[in-house]
């Protein structure tokens, strides 16, 4: 060993490489705050749409509603000339029925009170018509 | 009519064919489907105010049919008078306008094409305006 001379390991020719002790993270796509803004600005314009949209959708309902209630009175009135026509049939017929009955009042609510109260059971005419045959 | 499931119960058995009572005025009633009321509607409910307002305030006091015969008379006449302006003046586009909203349902939002020329013609002929009451002053109106 004595008269073999040193074989020295030595660096490749140009120096080793630069060690890399840095962290190394290179810019990918927009920042943080910049996709927050976007995000929220979508968010935004989603928001104020849908604000118009449901004041619109709101205005439809009151259409709606307003053409319903333009044409009530004029149902009702259909329906109550056609339930005092029916109700004074009945009442008719009640008197003919019960006209041997001393004491009866025709058409007489059940009721002691003044307040109006529907008819709960329809009165239907047809049988108690002479010569209705069922078939 | 014969409802589905309910043969045996006859439509016809619950029409009562008893004429009104001679002592009541004669009316003859609107006769017409929703769609053409519909349309009309606002036509109704805007020359018609005060006789709809005056049965109103009458049903008020008592729900009683023979209670508001007189005003429901004045509300129907009112009612089939303008119909039948409506149909001397602008036949045609009133029949476009309740025939879409026959076929959409009902949705005024579907049919503003033949609402807008019904809306302008009743406007030009007899100068009748359609506004819904309380909208907001800072939107364009649904309708136009």
């Amino acid at each position: 060993m004595s008269g073999n001379p040193a074989a020295q390991d030595l660096p490749p020719k140009g120096g080793f490489p630069a060690f890399k002790y840095e962290r190394n993270l290179p810019k990918r796509g927009p920042s943080g705050v910049a996709m927050f803004a976007i995000c929220g600005g979508i968010m935004a314009y989603g928001w104020y749409k849908l604000h118009y949209a449901l004041g619109e959708r709101h205005e439809l309902q009151r259409e709606k509603m307003w053409a319903r209630i333009h044409v009530t009175p004029l149902l009702i009135a259909e329906a109550d000339r056609d339930e005092y026509r029916r109700r004074h049939a009945a009442v008719e017929r009640e008197k003919a029925i019960m006209k041997d009955v001393p004491g009866w009042v025709p058409g007489q609510s059940v009721y002691n009170g003044k307040r109006y109260v529907p008819d709960t059971i329809a009165n239907i005419p047809l049988h108690q018509q002479a010569g209705f045959k069922k078939d | 009519m014969v409802n589905p499931g309910y043969r045996h119960f006859k439509g016809e058995d619950w029409v009562d064919p008893t004429p009104p009572p001679a002592s009541l005025p004669a009316v003859e009633e609107v006769g017409s489907t929703r769609a053409p009321l519909n349309s009309a509607s606002y036509f109704i409910g805007s020359v018609c105010s005060e006789y709809n307002e005056d049965f109103m305030l009458c049903k008020n006091e008592s729900r009683s049919p023979e209670h508001c015969l007189l005003e429901g008379r004045k509300v129907t006449r009112c009612a089939i008078d303008v119909l039948q302006k409506i149909q001397a003046n602008c036949r045609d586009q009133f029949r476009a306008h309740w025939q879409c909203l026959d076929a959409n349902n009902q949705e005024f939002a579907q049919c503003r094409a033949p609402e807008k020329t019904y809306n302008r013609c009743l406007f030009a002929a007899l100068g009748w305006k359609k506004a819904i009451p309380d909208a907001p002053a800072d939107r364009s109106l649904v309708y136009e």
